[in-house]
Formats: C-alpha cells, sequence, structure tokens
C-alpha cells in the first residue's frame, strides 16, 4: 500500500513538477482549470438558472411534433438500433478478458475525482440582478458538501482496498457495457425528477414538485435494455457463424433506410400502385438480371457485352433526365452497377446461383424500400414536417453521408480518370464545392436554389439541404479517397492489366477496396464533421436539434415561462453531440483496430 | 451495398419527381386554388417570437401570428387545423413568398415602402401596430419619460442587420447623442448582454421589450421609454402580389376578426348571438344568402367559422399578450373608438 502511494507521488513530481518551468504551468493551468470549474459549477447551481427548460421539452428536443399516438414507431426505431448493436457486440464479442479490478480501479477514479470537485466546488455564486446589482447566493452549503463527501469517501476508500485485494474473477471486455448501461436503466426507477405542475391559475407551481419519471420512458427503455441483452446472446450464440456477420455489415447499412422510409415514416401503400408499377417494373428488371448472368459468358453473347453495358449505362444517365418512375431509375442504376462486376463472377455454377440470390435480395430490398420511401406519410404532423429535433440530425447526417460517399467515390475516380472531359468536369466540381463555406452552400439552398430553379419546380427545403450537403461532403470525400487512391503502388493496375480485367473489374475489384480501406480514418471523421456539420442549418430556420435549444424553447412563455433560458438549453445540446461524436470516435477506432489498420 | 447507394439516391430526388408534375399543373392556378387542391395552407411564421410564434414542448403551434394563419385556414377550409407551418428567418421569408413555398408570411413583418413596392408583396391590415423603443435600468437614473437624449455616452445593445439598428443610430444622432453601439445576433443575445451589464440600454421593438420586462420580473427595475416610439412598426400579413382574389381573403379574413370584436361577438357567444339586431353581422357570418362570401370563392359561412374556432381580434390578443404584459388599453392596439388604429372597414 505505501508503495503504491509512494509510486504515484513519483509520478507525478516526474511528470508535473520535473522542472521550475513545468512547475508553473503545471500551477498555472490547475489555477486556470479550476476556476472554470467553479465558474461552470455555479452557473448550473445558480437559482437563475430553469434547468427544466430542457427538461420539460425532451419530446420537442427528440421528434419535434411527432404525434404521442404514433411514438411506438420512435420506440421501434431505437429498439431496432440497439437489437443489431446488441447482435454486433455479440458477433463480434471480443476475446479480451480483464481482471475484476480494473472496474473497481474505474470506480475508484470517478470517486476520487468526484471528491475532488466536491472539495472544490464553490459555496457561494453569484448573478446579476434585474437592477443591476450583483446577488450572491448560496449554492453548495456545508451540510450538502458532507453529504456527498462521506459517502464518496467512503466508497472510493472501499474501491481503492477492492482493486489492490487480489480476486481472481476476470470478465468479458464486451460484457461490460452491460453494466454500464444498466446503472442508468436501474436509475431510472428510483430517480424522481422536478415536473412542471400548474395551479388553477395556470401558474407554475414553485418550486417544481419532485415526480418520478413516466411510465411512458421508463417501460420502453428497460424494454429496450432487456432485448439488447437478449440480442447480446443471440449474436454470441451465431458468433462463429460467418456469414451472418457478411449479413449483419450490410443491414446497419439499410437500417436507417428502412427506419426512416417504413418505421418512422409510416408511408400508406396503394395497392394499384405496387400492382401496376412496382411489380412488373421487379419482374423485368429481375428477368433481365437473370438472362446476364446466365448466358454472360456464353461466346456469342459475350460479344455484344460492351454493348449492351453501353446501352444499360446510357439508359441510366438518361433515367435521370426522362420521366419514368423512380422505382426505374434505381433498377438501371443497379443493373449497371450489377452487370459490371457479373462476367468475373459468373464464370461457374456455384458463383451464378450466389449472383442470382444477390440479385433477387438487392432488388427485393430496393424495391420495399423505394415504395416506403415513394409513399405519403401517414403520421398528421401539426407542423411542416414529420423530422423535427434529434430526427432531422440525424436525417441530415445519415442521408448526407448515404448519397456523398458514393458521390464521393465517382468524384475521385473521375478526378483520375485519364478522359480529359471527365477528367475537367470533376475537378471543377471538387473545387468549386470546396471553395465556398458550407454555410453560404447553405444559404444558396434556402435562398437561391429556388429562384435557380424553373418556374413551379420546388423542392423541400430538406431536400434542398440534403443536395448542397451531398455535393458539400462530397467533395471531401472525394478529396480524402483520392489520397487512398493514389497510395496505391503502380504494380496493382499493371498485375490487374496483365491478368486481363476490364477497366471497371479493375476499378471494384482491386483499387477501390484498397484505396478505402487506406482511408478509413479520414473517412469516419468526414462523417462525424457531416453529423456535427448538420446543426449549421440552424441559420437557414429548420428545426434541427441545435434550432430548438436557441430558438424555440427560449421563446415559450405561457404557461411555462422558459423565456431567457436559452443557455442552459445550448449547455445540453453541446453535450449530448459531444456524447454521440465521442461514441461514434471511439466506435471507430475499434473498428480500425480491427482492420488492422496502420499495423501493415 | 449497391442497392443503399440507389436507395440514397432514390431517397433524395423522387419528391422531386413527384412535385415537378404536380407544380406543372398548378403554374396558372390562383393561390386559392393551389391552396384548395393541395388541402391545407402553408403559413410562413418565425422560428420564435414570443407571443407571436411560439412552439410548445409537444410541437404545436400558438402565439398571435400563428392564430392569424389558424384563422385563414378556417376561412379557406371551414377547419383551421388544415394548416402548415414554416419557420422561416427574416433572410429567408421574401424569397420564400415569391418562390411559392408558402400562400401567406404572417411572420410579425414590418410594411415598408421598399418592401411593398420592391419585392412583389403586397401586405394585409395589419394587425398589430409595434414601434422601436428603448429599455434600461432605473437604477442608472432612466425612467419611463426619459428620451433619446438621455442616453448619451450609454452601451446600446441590438440585433444587427434590422431596421432597429438603423433607426437608433438614426435617432440619436438626430439629437446629438453619442451612444456606444453593441450589435449582436439575436434579441435573446441582447437581452442577456442587457442582464449581464455588458450593456446599459437595450433596443428593439417596444411589444419584445414589455414582454421580456414582464416574464424577467422587473416592473419596478426596468424602464421602456420614449413613451411614443422610435420607428413604427405595422405588423401584418403578407402575400404575393397580383392575386387580388386571395389578398381579399386574408384581409377578410383580418377585418372578420375586427368587426367581431366591435359587435361583441366572441367564440361562447357566437351561437346565441342576435344576428337580426345586427345585419353587418349577419351578412359577414352568411346567415342569410352569405353571397358576399361565395363571391369571394368562400363558403357562406367562412367567417363565422374563423370566429367560431379562432375568436375575434380581442380573444386572439388577450389569449397571447395579455400574459405578457401586452394590453390594448391606451395602446394603438385599442379599439378605433377608444383612441387605437385598430379599424376594418364596414362588410356589405
Amino acid at each position: 500500500m505505501v508503495d503504491v502511494i509512494k509510486k504515484n507521488i513519483k509520478s507525478v513530481q516526474e511528470s508535473l513538477f520535473s522542472s521550475v518551468g513545468s512547475s508553473v504551468l503545471t500551477i498555472a493551468t490547475s489555477y486556470l482549470v479550476l476556476n472554470f470549474f467553479r465558474g461552470m459549477f455555479g452557473f448550473i447551481m445558480s437559482s437563475d438558472k430553469d434547468w427544466l427548460a430542457v427538461l420539460n421539452n425532451m419530446q420537442l428536443y427528440m421528434v419535434q411534433a411527432y404525434p404521442e399516438s404514433d411514438f411506438i414507431r420512435v420506440w421501434i426505431s431505437v429498439g431496432l438500433t440497439f437489437v443489431f448493436s446488441g447482435i454486433s457486440i455479440g458477433l463480434w464479442r471480443s476475446e479480451d478478458r480483464s481482471n475484476i479490478s480494473v472496474i473497481f480501479d474505474r470506480f475508484f477514479k470517478v470517486g476520487l475525482g468526484l471528491l475532488f470537485f466536491t472539495i472544490v466546488a464553490p459555496t457561494f455564486t453569484s448573478y446579476m440582478g434585474n437592477d443591476g446589482s450583483v446577488i450572491t447566493e448560496e449554492v453548495f452549503s456545508r451540510s450538502t458538501r458532507l453529504g456527498i463527501l462521506i459517502p464518496t469517501l467512503i466508497g472510493t476508500v472501499g474501491f481503492l482496498v477492492l482493486k489492490n485485494v487480489k480476486i481472481n474473477f476476470s470478465y468479458n471486455n464486451s460484457d461490460v457495457v452491460f453494466l454500464y448501461l444498466f446503472i442508468p436503466v436501474v436509475l431510472i426507477w428510483f430517480v424522481k425528477l422536478p415536473v412542471i405542475q400548474l395551479d388553477e391559475n395556470r401558474d407554475r407551481i414553485m418550486p417544481d414538485p419532485l415526480m418520478p419519471i413516466a411510465n411512458t420512458t421508463k417501460i420502453p427503455w428497460s424494454v429496450i435494455f432487456v432485448l439488447f441483452l437478449l440480442s447480446y446472446f443471440i449474436g454470441i450464440y451465431f458468433k462463429d457463424v460467418k456469414r451472418l456477420k457478411n449479413i449483419m455489415s450490410i443491414s446497419w447499412f439499410l437500417l436507417p433506410l428502412l427506419i426512416f422510409s417504413w418505421i418512422f415514416k409510416k408511408p400508406v401503400i396503394e395497392m394499384n400502385e405496387v400492382l401496376t408499377g412496382d411489380i412488373p417494373i421487379f419482374v423485368i428488371f429481375f428477368v433481365v438480371g437473370l438472362l446476364v448472368v446466365l448466358f454472360i459468358n456464353n461466346p456469342i453473347v459475350k460479344k455484344y457485352y460492351s454493348i449492351y453495358l453501353g446501352v444499360v449505362l446510357v439508359g441510366t444517365l438518361a433515367g435521370v433526365f426522362i420521366s419514368i418512375p423512380m422505382l426505374a431509375k434505381a433498377c438501371l442504376l443497379l443493373l449497371s452497377l450489377f452487370s459490371m462486376v457479373v462476367p468475373a463472377v459468373s464464370t461457374s455454377t456455384q458463383g451464378k446461383r450466389s449472383l442470382i440470390i444477390i440479385w433477387l435480395v438487392a432488388l427485393v430490398t430496393l424495391t420495399f424500400l423505394l415504395r416506403g420511401g415513394a409513399s405519403e406519410t401517414g403520421i398528421i404532423v401539426p407542423g411542416s414536417s414529420i423530422f423535427g429535433g434529434f430526427s432531422l440530425t440525424w436525417l441530415l447526417a445519415i442521408f448526407g453521408t448515404y448519397v456523398s460517399f458514393p458521390l464521393g467515390v465517382m468524384l475521385a475516380l473521375g478526378r483520375n480518370s485519364k478522359l480529359p472531359i471527365v477528367r475537367i468536369i470533376c475537378t471543377g466540381i471538387i473545387e468549386l464545392v470546396r471553395s465556398v463555406p458550407y454555410i453560404t452552400w447553405l444559404f444558396f439552398a434556402s435562398v437561391t436554389l429556388a429562384v435557380f430553379l424553373p418556374a413551379g419546380v420546388e423542392f423541400n427545403l430538406i431536400v434542398r439541404v440534403l443536395m448542397v450537403t451531398a455535393f458539400f461532403s462530397g467533395a471531401y470525400f472525394a478529396e480524402n479517397i483520392r489520397g487512398g487512391l493514389q497510395s496505391i503502388p503502380k504494380g496493382q493496375y499493371e498485375a490487374a492489366d496483365a491478368i486481363g480485367m476490364s477497366p471497371f473489374q479493375k476499378t471494384g475489384l482491386i483499387v477501390l477496396p484498397q484505396a478505402l480501406r487506406a482511408v478509413i480514418p479520414t473517412l469516419v471523421s468526414s462523417a462525424i464533421t457531416a453529423f456535427k456539420d448538420s446543426s449549421l442549418v440552424t441559420i437557414i430556420g429548420l428545426f434541427d436539434f441545435l434550432t430548438i435549444g436557441k430558438t424555440v424553447i427560449d421563446n415559450q412563455s405561457v404557461p411555462v415561462n422558459f423565456v431567457g433560458h436559452q443557455r442552459e438549453n445550448l449547455i445540453f445540446v453541446a453535450a449530448v453531440y459531444w456524447i454521440f461524436t465521442f461514441t461514434l470516435s471511439r466506435r471507430s477506432m475499434k473498428v480500425e483496430k480491427r482492420l488492422g489498420l496502420g499495423e501493415r | 451495398m449497391l442497392s443503399m447507394i440507389a436507395v440514397a439516391c432514390g431517397g433524395s430526388t423522387e419528391e422531386v419527381v413527384e412535385e415537378v408534375a404536380v407544380e406543372d399543373e398548378h403554374d396558372h392556378e390562383s393561390t386559392l386554388e393551389q391552396v384548395q387542391e393541395r388541402g391545407f395552407l402553408k403559413c410562413g411564421v418565425s422560428t420564435g417570437a414570443t407571443g407571436f410564434t411560439e412552439v410548445a414542448d409537444d410541437g404545436s403551434y400558438s402565439g398571435f401570428d400563428v392564430d392569424y394563419c389558424y384563422a385563414v385556414a378556417a376561412a379557406v377550409f371551414g377547419d383551421y387545423s388544415k394548416v402548415e407551418f414554416k419557420q422561416l428567418t427574416a433572410a429567408e421569408r421574401f424569397t420564400a413568398l415569391s418562390a411559392g413555398e408558402i400562400d401567406v408570411l404572417i411572420r410579425n413583418t414590418t410594411w415598408t415602402q421598399s418592401r411593398d413596392t420592391e419585392l412583389g408583396n403586397d401586405f394585409g391590415p395589419t394587425t398589430y401596430y409595434d414601434g422601436q423603443q428603448l429599455m434600461g435600468r432605473k437604477a442608472d437614473g432612466l425612467s419611463e419619460s426619459s428620451t433619446l437624449a438621455d442616453i448619451d455616452g450609454l452601451r446600446v445593445c441590438t440585433n444587427a442587420g434590422t431596421t432597429t439598428e438603423k433607426n437608433i443610430t438614426e435617432g440619436a444622432g438626430l439629437v446629438g447623442a453619442t451612444i456606444e453601439l453593441v450589435t449582436v445576433e439575436a434579441f435573446s443575445e441582447a437581452i442577456d448582454k442587457f442582464i449581464a451589464g455588458e450593456c446599459d440600454i437595450v433596443t428593439t421593438d417596444g411589444s419584445g421589450l414589455v414582454g421580456r420586462r414582464a416574464v424577467n420580473d422587473a416592473l419596478n427595475d426596468w424602464a421602456i421609454f420614449p413613451a411614443s416610439p422610435i420607428s413604427k412598426e405595422p405588423l401584418g400579413p403578407t402575400y404575393r402580389s397580383n392575386d387580388s382574389q386571395w389578398a381579399d381573403i386574408v384581409n377578410w379574413t383580418v377585418y372578420a376578426t375586427i368587426i367581431a370584436d366591435e359587435y361583441g361577438v366572441t367564440r361562447a357567444n357566437i351561437d346565441s348571438f342576435d344576428y337580426e339586431a345586427a345585419p353587418e353581422m349577419g351578412r359577414l357570418f352568411g346567415k342569410n344568402d352569405g353571397e358576399l362570401q361565395t363571391k369571394m370563392g368562400l363558403s357562406a359561412d367562412a367567417y363565422y367559422n374563423v370566429v367560431k374556432q379562432i375568436g375575434n381580434y380581442d380573444e386572439i390578443f388577450s389569449r397571447n399578450l395579455n400574459p405578457l404584459g401586452l394590453y390594448r388599453e391606451g395602446s394603438y392596439n385599442d379599439y378605433w373608438n377608444n383612441g387605437g388604429l385598430v379599424y376594418a372597414p364596414p362588410a356589405r
């Protein structure tokens, strides 16, 4: 025990007070950080802050005006995401085990931090009164301080003892996620929060009475936690099925599309359109794909392959401009991509069979998702859109990434193309888009784009924002991917040429997989940037997460009166963004590790 | 993976195709026909203005401007809830209107000559007469009777790029007061700076100042002056030029609420009111043949529905603005024969 303390003191001495200069730096920085913390604590605790402005508006923050009768759809969306996470964590369960003392150590450190901050927290805080005088009030009395200090001290010492006792118990690193999630799930059943109650004059009863958390919050989260746990065990059970991992990866890409087009949106399906539109198109394209797979390697047919591919490609491009059903356009695009891959794979019966299965599954998925996406929503919202608040933030971030990533790949390939026209156009787009700030593009979308469009053409503002976002992040993706393309040795291209691969096969099978793998870290950071940048839409009046905190709640007057409580909301918004981006970046680090990046 | 790309591309463009097709047909239709065919009204409102446009914690809308959106929907459809709100920032409001994204703009917009003549808009009757005022601390020696000359040498906070900023610079220059202008992006920041003591004066429309003083419980600490505002800010509905049918519908929706107020017809007594004794009310509410309304393209009882569902001017005003400390008595928004400016032409 004494040795441990001595060792710690020594390490502190070495790292913080090794010389006069570093001692001065340490003291000055600690002073600044401490004062910042004390100021922050005083701000949060001061009585002129109304944190109910945040708590009372949780529903507005998350889904804005989404009707309460359809909340089950929101819960299903959240639940599905958790179930998918559970299965994935189970499937990719790490084999690393840690001793239980690691957990005790973590709790010990949290305890130490809590102790430290309880000791340094200010007793008094002050704010400006209406008449300009400074009002000082006690926010952290001695009894509260002791009330926190003593249990924390006991706990911290307990964990210190526990972590140094040799307990021969180790746990799997993946399991511990559930312990950390279990704590809040248990807490929501016991914690009481202040709630706004009105008296008969519709005035707020102050101080706000404490109430248990509503069942409509507690029960869904508990159910989701149980499902999460169950799906984790399912994942572990099927851990060795390799194919399931592939299916899971693809499902992760499809999940947001399913949520946005079917679950969240509640499309009104008109059977008439399905029967006369979707099914015939589906059958035609399935048959064409089937024929391609079966006969493409027939020597007679193969001669006409390039003509066929040309026709499909031209059809795809033309489809963008002519008026045919959306599904036909998407199927054409899918068919042209599919046709490029087919000749190399459909050489054996085995290959043909899996190609047909892939084609069928892809077409069914596409038809299904597009039907949901193209149909009218059955949700009646007393506002402008069923997306608002956090759901809009996610919509912008996810669709922004989904559209801009393929666009970025195409722009990057185009910029490296040997054809001068393609190269000039792609370089032009990239440079034009990147040289203008994102905010300017947003203003362009909101104010100017509508004027540029031909008379009568009208896009929804969200669609316009998605369009500029796609191009903007697409240009950045393109430059990242170009970096990856340049990292591929010339020998790879030459080898592909040597075994007689077509340009499409060379790009699709040799170049891109290596190039993308090399730039995963930058791609992830671009995706995180896209998530954060989605908050910029607040300046063009879209009701995203930040707008609600910044301009909406600040204006709620009767009867809740949250006017002037903008800063509490801004702190909350910042905290939520931090939690999400931090989690995302931690997860992406794990993914990088798994792919073995940086270990070559 | 491939299908994902296709779907992603599809997801964002499908709406485009549909809307192009629909809009082409609509090109030569009047606003009323478009609205009726669409089945709901698109109303442009503010992203947030206390008392005028508020969004509650369940996402529902309320406020003075919002109620007039509801009123127009009630006149057109007989159902106030058939309205879709578009929150617009000050910068986009007129573009949104001229691009046809909204049918009517009710977003505390000041009626000015240039906006009326240059932007392709027309303004409806003023629903709220506002005017720019200043607010300072009584502890600094300011009172309700202070004038612009008293702010000499003080720091004034206001939001940038608005007429507010120009008015105060112009006004202070005229009386020879030198002020230090602190401009921020939004009024809420200006008032935060004022509370934190970073400026001595905050200025914006009087309604905003009165509202903030009331919710901050600072009636005895903050003074609003000068008594007659330094600018005129008539706020009312705005619509596209050259569609007089639509203009009439919006205008008479406002007038109907005012006339109902004159006769004391409220949501509560609308069905028990004696229309024989007040033939003007009878005509307005379509109690006989309702020809006045049907000629406008509305149903005979269009304005009956407005008052029945939303209320008269006084009800709309007191419901939304009285809790903020804004009262009609003695203000320009009082009834015309009480010395105010709220006045409607006769319905006949």
